[in-house]
């Protein structure tokens, strides 16, 4: 039957058409139609961020007449669910927000070859991130850091001072950590309730230190064993936090926006371990998820592991960006979108409303306003930094990145998973 | 004897009311919880609610969409019920009435998917409804509820069609009714109390679906109830206030429709169990 | 659950007109929303099928991953088992006892039906959303209770321990479906000849005998049907995992269909034959599993009568 009312429905509905045409024709030549390009994108909630967009598509339709961008605004999740089936079901929309990881994009040629853009204005590293075959696919408005944020005045109390390198040792660490136990404080807000990669921070970060980047990458891509003696050291440290309380009793089914919560306002927790992109909801005003006005925050590095081969290593991820649907109608008015952020100027805008490193060329020192501290912060404990670029997920996939995800962003924090287990399932996996 | 027998019934139904308690508590719980305010819900979890914002409810039916998902629904649901029932109530006639070769072999085709897990269609129907342009449309996923309340549908009015004498269909054939007006006069009138309950069973079945709702709806234009439930577990500040009192929304059309035809409704629900 | 005997109408010709307009609309709906698709399914289960691009025959060898390497649709597969074969059983026992309280005229009764009834109604995303609410560790109402009773140490993450979030799930079942048993075996023994059971009183055996000898028996088909029942459902289930727990932690709550949307939907690639062949792989075992619960129950019913 619907094979035959499809029939019947494309007769009619060419009828319908060619009727409209014809009325039309008859009537007025038309004016040349508005183009209008849809788009999808993540951060409903995180306002700064989507006005830094919608303040984009702003200048953008008013320097080109008769292109319209419609955005939708999804949480991430929904919008990851439904781009997997718009996009093979040929009705995604023009210009999709994603995130390195979702290689499977470009991979299965679903995504347009960004050769257009103004590449000399997008940080390299940046550009590898979403390279692949020689082409580039995405435009990273976002770049993050994995950072440990912390209550000064928490801290403070304690009795605890963070060191002039804003690095603890391990030992000095786990040490912060006993202590805000004792006193009835959780000592690191982490929930993992919806994401699939804020648990694993606290691995990911420690071996990195410990193996150096090359070594790390290798351990990441199979070409190093997870029976490694370094790899086994540094699990027992992270497992040693894990027994010593560090994360809240709620850890597996706390969703991220509560964990912020959690740190800055109720009940309140020592330290966070958290994206860069802490600033995109906790400088949201405090009835919107925000951070209490006069929050006493401090950034501070990982701790340096013991006999670490690179301490002052740690991750650099692209994370939001813009893609453009490889089956849309209008490519150049969307590169033109895309160009129209690729600027310093822009990337200045960005560092200075969202405060979260950006993979466009920009200029910190021109920030300025009331989070001009902030930024001096974060970039305090980023000097003489060595990257390695992508958090694990964006680096794994297939079977190896689901139970990496599964053992180490959840059953391995929450202490269900012995160290020689978590090894065996990662040594399994590859 | 007597003493011994009041305290073993007093005992069952100190158990019954416990059991009672833990059956009925959660939705109880949840109907509190929808009319107290997210911060008031943050002190206390289990305290009645003092002061009733019932503003709440249209608070979330126009702030939060649950209009247009209600709406959604309702549009699914009842168009899917109807053709279910029309489809299924004409090759339930034709199982019970017509004596043909092949008659069991289709029935038991038709009545054995009750069985199928949905797993084996879905990803299929995902792939079909994109290319016949039925993919994210209500129209598309009510002609898939259409196909999995079949099975259920022609099975248990079957079973009461083939019931009704034939006397009765002698009778009206002596009086000239053509195959269509006997069906229409006097199967369908008959069967009415059947039709009722595979109406009411179907409806609250198809009301609560999920699975397919996820896989074949992304628009949030489009998204049924449960779906659009399911969005309010944002990854912000989880507003349990507001939560609950969508999820009463959505659940208070069901209770109705129990509270109503309680009766009917059982006897659906228990049709293909009993006997 | 068995199909009724077929019809009998004596001496009808065949109005074969008649008999094709009235299957015509279910016939067409069968083939094209649920025939062809199983097909299709099974189709792509040899393919690897990816978007904008023809589908690539693999000969078996989705199968041959799927059956020989891949420990996580096992693992779902033995978590789906475990939970069909542990719920219909939880579910049938309470359901009985209940109703025959309920038989024994316990005044209330109307209320208790339609207390116990109601869990039924709501959807599972309605029951998942509460019951991670009365999971949540710190507030959450089994935690609140086992403080309250001083039972403090057994306080769990109920959802987030691989140990117990399996067996919290199956609970949750339980509880929904168990008020669903009560209903139909209360209907059940409603429409049992009332001379039976007054023998049993005349003979003066305990409830116990009454219950195990002449009771049990007498309403066994309808128990075997909510067993047949019960398990289909739970062979299916998607929607309480997937807003709870979507299968975590340590793949403890994985069900087949879990895997099965994130293979399709969430795994990093679009291909859709896997995913086929875990639908072809499942549909063969629970299909198996029904014909052998029933050929099993007719066998027991052989050997008695």
């Amino acid at each position: 039957m619907t094979d035959t009312v499809r029939r019947a429905g494309r007769g009619f509905g060419r009828i319908v058409a060619a009727l409209g045409l014809a009325a039309a024709f008859a009537v007025a030549p038309q004016p040349a139609k508005s183009q209008e390009l849809t788009m999808w994108s993540h951060w409903a909630a995180e306002q700064i961020k989507r006005k830094f967009v919608e303040d984009a598509i702003e200048r953008f339709e008013k320097a080109n007449p008769g292109v319209k961008i419609k955005p939708t605004w999804y949480e991430k999740t929904a919008l990851y669910a439904a781009l997997k089936t718009a996009l093979r079901a040929g009705t995604a929309p023009d210009l999709i927000y994603a995130e390195p990881d979702q290689a499977e994009y470009y991979e299965n040629g679903l995504l347009l070859d960004l050769a257009d853009v103004n590449w000399g204005n997008v940080e390299p590293w940046a550009k590898q991130a979403w390279a692949y075959k020689g082409k580039a696919y995405g435009l990273p408005l976002e770049a993050w850091t994995v950072e440990i944020y912390y209550n000064k005045k928490l801290m403070a109390d304690l009795g605890v001072t963070v060191p002039a390198s804003l690095q603890f040792s391990a030992e000095q660490f786990l040490d912060v950590v006993k202590k805000a136990k004792a006193k009835g404080i959780t000592p690191l807000a982490i929930g993992v309730g919806d994401r699939p990669f804020p648990g694993a921070h606290l691995t990911h970060e420690a071996l990195v230190k410990k193996l150096g980047v090359g070594d790390y990458d290798k351990l990441l891509k199979g070409k190093l064993p997870w029976t490694d003696p370094r790899v086994v050291d540094t699990l027992k440290y992270v497992r040693s936090l894990v027994d010593a309380g560090a994360l809240p009793n709620t850890f597996t089914s706390l969703k991220l926006g509560e964990a912020h919560t959690y740190f800055h306002t109720n009940p309140g927790a020592l330290m966070f371990l958290n994206g860069s992109w802490y600033t995109s909801r906790a400088f949201n005003e405090p009835d919107k998820g925000g951070q209490p006005k006069d929050f006493p925050l401090g950034i501070m590095k990982f701790p340096a592991m013991a006999g670490g081969a690179c301490n002052e290593c740690k991750t650099l991820a692209a994370g939001g960006s813009y893609v453009v649907n490889a089956a849309t109608k209008h490519p150049k008015q969307a590169v033109a979108f895309l160009n129209s952020m690729a600027t310093p100027e822009v990337g200045n805008i960005w560092l200075q409303n969202v405060l979260v490193q950006t993979g466009i060329k920009s200029d910190a020192s021109k920030i300025t306003g009331p989070h001009a501290g902030y930024f001096k912060n974060l970039e305090a404990v980023n000097t003489g930094t060595t990257y390695y670029f992508g958090i694990p997920i964006q680096v794994l996939s297939g079977k190896p990145k689901e139970v990496f995800t599964q053992v180490f962003n959840n059953a391995f924090p929450a202490g269900t998973i012995s160290v020689e287990d978590a090894i065996k399932q990662m040594s399994a996996a590859y | 004897m007597l003493n011994l027998r009041s305290l073993v019934r007093a005992g069952t139904i100190l158990v019954l009311c416990v059991y009672t308690a833990f059956a009925a508590g959660p939705f109880v719980w949840a109907a509190t919880l929808s009319l107290r305010t997210t911060s008031e819900i943050a002190l206390d979890h289990f305290a009645l609610p003092g002061i009733l914002h019932w503003e709440k409810f249209p608070a979330a039916w126009y702030g939060s969409n649950y209009h247009v998902y209600f709406g959604n629904s309702l549009f699914v649901v009842l168009t899917a019920v109807a053709v279910v029932t029309v489809a299924g109530a004409m090759a339930a006639h034709c199982f019970a009435r017509y004596r043909f070769r092949l008659n069991r072999v289709v029935y038991f085709a038709i009545f054995s998917t009750i069985i199928f897990p949905p797993q084996i269609t879905i990803l299929a129907l995902y792939q079909i409804l994109v290319q016949y342009g039925l993919y994210n449309s209500l129209v598309g996923l009510a002609l898939v509820y259409v196909a999995i309340q079949l099975p259920l549908t022609v099975y248990i009015l079957e079973s009461f069609f083939a019931r009704i004498p034939s006397d009765l269909f002698d009778a009206a054939r002596m009086d000239g009714y053509s195959e269509w007006e006997i069906f229409w006069r006097v199967s369908l009138p008959i069967a009415f109390p059947a039709i009722a309950t595979t109406v009411i069973l179907n409806t609250i079945l198809l009301w609560n679906e999920f699975l397919y709702a996820v896989v074949l709806i992304t628009d949030d234009n489009n998204r049924t109830l449960p779906l659009g439930i399911q969005r309010f577990m944002g990854d912000q500040l989880e507003d349990v206030g507001m939560i609950a009192t969508g999820l009463m929304i959505a659940i208070v059309p069901v209770i109705l429709v129990y509270a109503f035809f309680s009766e009917k409704l059982i006897q659906g629900m228990t049709a293909g169990a009993v006997k | 659950m068995q199909p009724p005997s077929p019809p009998h109408h004596p001496g009808e010709r065949q109005p074969w007109g008649a008999i094709t307009a009235f299957l015509l609309p279910a016939l067409l709906l069968y083939a094209g929303f649920t025939c062809y698709p199983v097909l299709r399914t099974w189709w792509n289960s040899f393919h690897k099928v990816l978007p904008r691009r023809p589908d690539e025959f693999l000969g078996l060898a989705n199968y041959e991953a799927l059956l020989l390497q891949d420990d996580i649709f096992w693992r779902a597969v033995k978590n789906t088992l475990t939970w069909a074969s542990i719920s219909p059983l939880v579910e049938v026992s309470l359901g009985l006892l209940l109703a025959l309280a309920l038989y024994a005229k316990i005044p209330g009764a109307r209320l208790f039906r339609i207390a116990w009834f109601t869990p039924v109604l709501m959807s599972y995303v309605v029951v998942g959303i509460l019951w991670v609410w009365i999971y949540n560790f710190d507030w959450g109402a089994a935690n609140a209770i086992l403080r309250a009773v001083g039972l403090k140490s057994l306080a769990h993450a109920w959802l987030g321990d691989p140990k117990v979030a399996l067996p919290s799930l199956v609970f949750i079942t339980s509880w929904m479906w168990t008020g669903f048993n009560m209903v139909v075996l209360l209907a059940a023994l409603h429409s049992l000849p009332s001379e039976v059971l007054e023998a049993a009183e005349l003979d003066n055996c305990g409830w116990g005998r009454k219950l195990v000898f002449v009771i049990v028996p007498l309403v066994k088909p309808t128990i075997l049907n909510l067993i047949v029942l019960s398990f289909i459902g739970k062979m299916k289930i998607f929607d309480l995992v997937w807003i709870t727990t979507k299968g975590g932690p340590l793949w403890a709550t994985e069900t087949v269909s879990t895997y099965l949307y994130k293979r399709a939907f969430e795994w990093t690639s679009f291909d859709l034959g896997y995913p086929s062949t875990i639908a072809t792989v499942w549909f063969v075992i629970v299909l198996g599993s029904v014909l052998l619960l029933s050929w099993a129950f007719r066998q027991r019913q052989k050997l008695e009568y």
